[in-house]
């Protein structure tokens, strides 16, 4: 079992400069033409201020009618090559209340750059959560308990 | 530990002691922290305390990675096609 299993990770070569992949994240317009998992799956802005401690909110809809929102805040900005925020999925749905932070990194690279985004989820809903540290502390004695299992 | 219990259904402390060949009381120890974190629940028959594994927090997460790891790779090539259309637009 991995030790930090609530991280979801993706690293992309872009042949873009740092500046123009900053600027996807930095401007509501650009964003709303891609932050989204699906091009079916349409974007609206509905808050979007782009600064330290400043506030986004996306609304996702879903072909069928459903609709999604996420909303966050703006946690760290270093133009043009680190992002910061909180991420929070509002209910109804299933993920509503987890509380999650999304760090983008933009390294340069020759003719192009480096995109990495990690998501990951700071703590677990429900009885985990009550339970500082419960979480991660579980997970890590888990493995040891495991590794010590097949020792 | 949570393969033990995940082949065996609700297990005594005891049980789950000899199969780690552990001794009674570093098992209890490592059931409370489980139990606190939600991944097991203990049922009381009388003196014995059984343990079971609770499968929804662990596929929970599983479930939040593959939907967020699914969010962002969908996203990023969406992003890898916008830049490009937007270098054409400018060259």
């Amino acid at each position: 079992m991995s030790p930090e299993p609530t991280v979801a990770e993706v690293r992309r070569r872009l042949s873009a400069k740092p500046e123009m992949v900053f600027s996807a994240f930095a401007d509501a317009h650009m964003v709303s033409r891609w932050l989204r998992p699906a091009p079916e799956i349409k974007l609206t802005v509905l808050a979007f201020d782009f600064r330290v401690g400043g506030a986004y909110r996306f609304a996702y809809h879903v072909p069928g009618g459903q609709v999604m929102i996420v909303n966050g805040i703006y946690r760290s900005i270093e133009p043009p090559s680190r992002i910061v925020f909180s991420w929070n999925i509002e209910p109804p749905d299933e993920h509503a209340g987890l509380q999650s932070e999304v760090i983008v990194a933009i390294t340069p690279e020759r003719d192009g750059c480096e995109l990495h985004i990690r998501h990951a989820q700071l703590t677990q809903s429900g009885a985990v959560q009550r339970h500082s540290g419960g979480w991660r502390g579980a997970l890590d004695q888990l493995a040891a308990l495991l590794s010590n299992a097949a020792a | 530990m949570v393969h033990a219990l995940a082949r065996g259904g609700a297990r005594s402390a005891g049980e789950l002691g000899r199969h780690f060949r552990s001794a009674q009381p570093t098992i209890s120890k490592h059931l409370k922290v489980l139990e606190r974190a939600g991944l097991v629940e203990r049922t009381i028959e009388g003196r014995v305390h059984r343990f079971r594994l609770r499968q929804k927090p662990l596929k929970d997460a599983e479930r939040w990675i593959a939907r967020q790891q699914a969010f962002w790779t969908g996203a990023v090539d969406q992003l890898d096609r916008l830049l490009q259309e937007v270098s054409r637009g400018e060259s």
